[in-house]
C-alpha cells in the first residue's frame, strides 16, 4: 500500500471533527510523506442575504483565511507540518471529488459518521457521495 | 450533481439575466396589454382601482380550505383563546396578545426599566462611539441594527397601522406608542441572549438567534428536553412566519398601495407577483449581491423620506395635531364605536404593534447575533432601538397622518371598504392623497422598497431556521417555496392561507418569551455587570472590547 501511494497525492478531508481528525492520522500513517497529504475543508456557499455579505464585511476570501487559520491551529502538532491544506466553497461531496481529481489524486480517506433514520436522510452521506463522484479510491473508516 | 448541474446551468449571473430580462419584457408586455375589451377600464378607474378585478384563481379554493380546516382553526383557537374574558368583560384579550404585552411588562420590570436608561447609550452605541477593536463577528452595531430595521420596517408600519386605526379607531395609536416602548425592553432581552449563545463558525460567520438561546441556554439551566422543544416549535414558527408576514403579507399589502397608481395591474396582479418574485429570487438564487446590499441600505433613507413626508403633512396640518392628540387619548381609554370598547382598542393596538416591530417574536436576534463586539448586553442595548424606531416614530407618524385626515372614517363609504378589506397600504395611500396629489407615488416607491428588502431579509431569517432543521443541502427546496409564496401574495390577497402565514409569526413568540422569561436571570446578571462598568467610564476610556 505504501509503495503503491508513494509520490502520490491522498486526500482527507476535515470537518473539525474528532473522526475526521482521527481519519487524517491513519492518513499519515499510509502516507510515505506528510507533504503528500492534502487536507481539505468545505465551506458552504456564502447566501447573498446574510448581513455580513449585504454590508460586505464578509466574503470568501475573509472566510478562507479564517478556515486556514482555524485549519492551523488544530493541526499545530509537528507531525502536521508538511501537510497541503485549502479550502473549497460549495456542496461537500462533489467539491471533494473535484478536488482529487484536480490534483490526481490516488486516493481519498474519510470517516463515515455512521448517521442513521431522518438525519440521514436529510444531511445525507458525504462518504457516499465522494464514493460516486470520485476518480480514485476511497478509503472509507468506519468508527 | 443533478442539482449542482442544474445549479450551475440556471443560476449563473449570465443565465440568469437573459432569462431575467425575458421575464422582464414578458411584465412589460403583460403591462402595456390593453385590458381585454369585455372588460375595459373606465376612465375613473383611479376610484374603483382600489377594488380588485381579478380574483384568485380556481385551484387556490381547495387548498385555502385545507389551511382553515387543518392549520388556521386549530392555531386560532390556541393563539385567540380569551379565558373567558369576551363574556366577563364584553371584550375579548386573545392569549398571544395577553402573552405578547405580559412579556414586555415583565422585561420592562425585570430589566430595570433599560428602555428608559439605556436610550441615550444605545444612540452612542450605534453611532460607534464605543467602537475599538477587532472582534468576533460582521457587522458593525449600526450595521446589525440597520439590517434588522429592513427586516422590520415593512409593510406593517403602513398597512398594518391603518389597519389598526380602522378596526380599533383613533385610540389604537396610543397602544401602538406603549407597546412599542415596552417591547424595547423585549428586544433588549432577546437580542441580549443571542449575542450571548451565537455560534462562530470556523470561517469567522456567525449564527445566532433563539433556535440557539433556546437549546444552550435552557439546557445550561439543566431543562435540556424543554429547550429543544422550544427550539424546535420556533423554528417550524420562523419558517412559516418568514412565507407569511414576511413574505406573502408584504407583497399583497405593497400591490394594493401601488394598484391604486397602476390600475392595470387590478387586472394582472400576478405581474407584480412574479417580478417580485424574480427580484427575490436573482438575489437569494442567483447570488446577486449588489441588489440585496443596495436595497438592504436603502431602507434607512426611505424611512427618512416617508417620515419627512408625514411631518410635511403633520406641519401643513399643525392646528390640527392637538386636536388629534385629543382624539387618540379619548379613543383609547372609552373606544366608543370600536367592538370590545376600550379593551378592544387596546388588544388591536398591541396586536399590530407586535406585528410591525417583532419584539418579543425572536426573529431580529437572528440579524443583531452577526455584531461585532464581545460585550453580548451592547447590542442588545442597540436592539432596543429598534421598535422606538419602528414603532414610536414611523408607526406613530402613519397613525398621525389617517387620524389628521380622517381617513378612518367609516361614514365614507371608499375608506370603510377599504377598511372592510383590510386594505391598509391602500388606506394611508388616500390618507396622503388627501394632502398632496403626488404623495401616493412617493408612498409606491417606499412600499416596494420596503416590502422587497423585507421579503428579502426574512427569506434569510427562513432560511436559517430551514436550514438549521433539514440541512444545508435543502436549502434551494426552501428558497423555491418561498418565491411561490411571493407570487401567492399578490393572487391571494386574504384567506386561510394568508392568516395561517400571519398567525406563525405571533406564534413565534410563545417559544421565545416562555424561553427568554426563564433565561431573564442570566441577562440581568450580565446587564448589572455591564452597567456597573459604564457607570464607572470603563468604557469611555477603552471603548467596548
Amino acid at each position: 500500500m505504501i509503495k503503491w501511494l508513494s509520490n502520490r497525492v491522498m486526500v482527507v478531508p476535515v470537518d473539525f471533527s474528532d473522526l475526521s481528525l482521527a481519519a487524517l492520522d491513519e492518513a499519515l500513517e499510509l502516507a510515505p510523506d506528510a507533504g503528500w497529504v492534502h487536507v481539505i475543508h468545505v465551506l458552504p456557499v456564502l447566501e447573498a442575504t446574510e448581513p455580513g455579505v449585504i454590508w460586505g464585511t464578509v466574503d470568501d476570501e475573509s472566510r478562507a483565511r479564517h478556515a486556514l487559520q482555524a485549519l492551523d491551529e488544530r493541526l499545530s502538532d509537528a507531525r502536521y507540518n508538511n501537510l497541503h491544506k485549502a479550502i473549497a466553497f460549495g456542496d461537500p461531496g462533489h467539491e471533494i471529488a473535484e478536488y482529487a481529481r484536480h490534483h490526481r489524486a490516488a486516493l481519498i480517506v474519510l470517516p463515515s459518521h455512521g448517521r442513521t433514520g431522518l438525519k440521514r436522510l436529510l444531511i445525507g452521506s458525504v462518504a457516499e457521495r465522494v464514493v460516486r463522484l470520485a476518480h480514485c479510491p476511497v478509503l472509507v473508516l468506519k468508527e | 450533481m443533478l442539482r449542482g448541474s442544474l445549479r450551475s446551468l440556471v443560476f449563473r449571473p449570465k443565465v440568469i439575466l437573459p432569462l431575467g430580462a425575458a421575464a422582464l419584457l414578458l411584465g412589460c408586455l403583460a403591462i402595456f396589454t390593453p385590458a381585454s375589451a369585455e372588460d375595459p377600464l373606465p376612465p375613473q378607474a383611479a376610484d374603483q382601482a382600489a377594488q380588485p378585478v381579478a380574483g384568485p384563481p380556481e385551484w387556490i379554493g381547495p387548498i385555502d380550505e385545507f389551511f382553515g380546516n387543518y392549520l388556521v382553526t386549530p392555531l386560532d383557537m390556541i393563539l385567540m383563546y380569551d379565558f373567558g374574558t369576551g363574556k366577563q368583560l364584553g371584550a375579548e384579550i386573545p392569549f398571544v396578545v395577553a402573552w405578547l404585552f405580559a412579556g414586555a411588562v415583565f422585561f420592562t420590570l425585570r430589566m430595570g426599566f433599560i428602555n428608559v436608561r439605556a436610550f441615550w447609550h444605545a444612540v452612542r452605541l450605534t453611532r460607534g462611539d464605543y467602537d475599538k477593536g477587532e472582534h468576533a463577528g460582521e457587522i458593525s452595531h449600526f450595521q446589525a441594527l440597520s439590517s434588522a430595521l429592513s427586516a422590520t420596517v415593512g409593510l406593517g408600519n403602513i398597512a398594518g397601522v391603518a389597519i389598526a386605526i380602522g378596526v380599533g379607531g383613533p385610540g389604537a395609536v396610543l397602544w401602538l406608542i406603549v407597546a412599542g416602548l415596552l417591547g424595547m425592553s423585549s428586544k433588549f432581552a432577546e437580542c441580549s441572549l443571542g449575542m450571548l449563545y451565537r455560534k462562530i463558525d470556523v470561517d469567522g460567520r456567525v449564527s445566532g438567534g433563539p433556535m440557539h438561546y433556546l437549546e444552550d441556554g435552557l439546557a445550561e439551566l439543566g431543562w435540556k428536553p424543554l429547550g429543544k422543544v422550544l427550539a424546535l416549535v420556533f423554528t417550524v414558527m420562523c419558517i412559516g412566519g418568514s412565507l407569511g408576514g414576511g413574505c406573502a403579507f408584504q407583497v399583497g399589502q405593497s400591490l394594493n398601495a401601488i394598484k391604486l397608481q397602476i390600475p392595470w395591474l387590478n387586472h394582472y396582479p400576478q405581474t407584480y407577483g412574479f417580478l417580485m418574485a424574480f427580484l427575490a429570487g436573482i438575489v437569494i438564487i442567483g447570488g446577486i449581491r449588489r441588489i440585496a446590499s443596495v436595497a438592504d441600505k436603502i431602507v434607512p433613507v426611505m424611512c427618512g423620506l416617508y417620515v419627512l413626508a408625514c411631518l410635511y403633512i403633520l406641519l401643513s396640518n399643525y392646528d390640527r395635531i392637538l386636536p388629534a392628540f385629543g382624539t387618540i387619548l379619548d379613543g383609547a381609554f372609552t373606544g366608543e364605536g370600536i367592538a370590545g370598547g376600550a379593551i378592544g382598542v387596546m388588544v388591536t393596538g398591541i396586536k399590530r404593534a407586535a406585528f410591525s416591530n417583532e419584539a418579543g417574536v425572536g426573529s431580529a436576534a437572528i440579524a443583531h447575533s452577526a455584531a461585532k463586539t464581545k460585550e453580548p448586553i451592547s447590542e442588545g442595548i442597540v436592539a432596543l432601538l429598534e421598535p422606538f424606531i419602528d414603532t414610536v416614530v414611523v408607526c406613530t407618524m402613519t397613525g398621525l397622518v389617517i387620524v389628521i385626515t380622517g381617513a378612518y372614517d367609516r361614514s365614507v363609504p371608499l375608506f370603510a371598504d377599504l377598511i372592510d378589506t383590510k386594505q391598509g397600504a391602500a388606506l394611508t395611500s388616500r390618507a396622503f392623497e388627501t394632502q398632496v396629489s403626488w404623495f401616493p407615488w412617493l408612498l409606491c416607491v417606499t412600499v416596494f422598497l420596503f416590502a422587497y428588502s423585507t421579503v428579502i431579509s426574512w427569506s434569510y431569517y427562513g432560511e436559517r431556521c430551514w436550514c438549521r432543521l433539514f440541512g444545508v443541502r435543502w436549502s434551494l427546496a426552501y428558497k423555491l417555496l418561498f418565491l411561490v409564496f411571493v407570487v401567492l401574495g399578490s393572487i391571494v390577497t386574504e384567506g386561510n392561507i394568508l392568516d395561517f402565514s400571519d398567525m406563525m409569526i405571533l406564534s413565534m413568540a410563545f417559544p421565545n418569551i416562555l424561553g427568554v422569561a426563564l433565561l431573564s436571570g442570566k441577562v440581568r446578571m450580565r446587564l448589572n455587570d455591564y452597567w456597573r462598568r459604564y457607570r464607572a467610564g470603563e468604557f469611555e476610556q477603552h471603548g467596548i472590547q
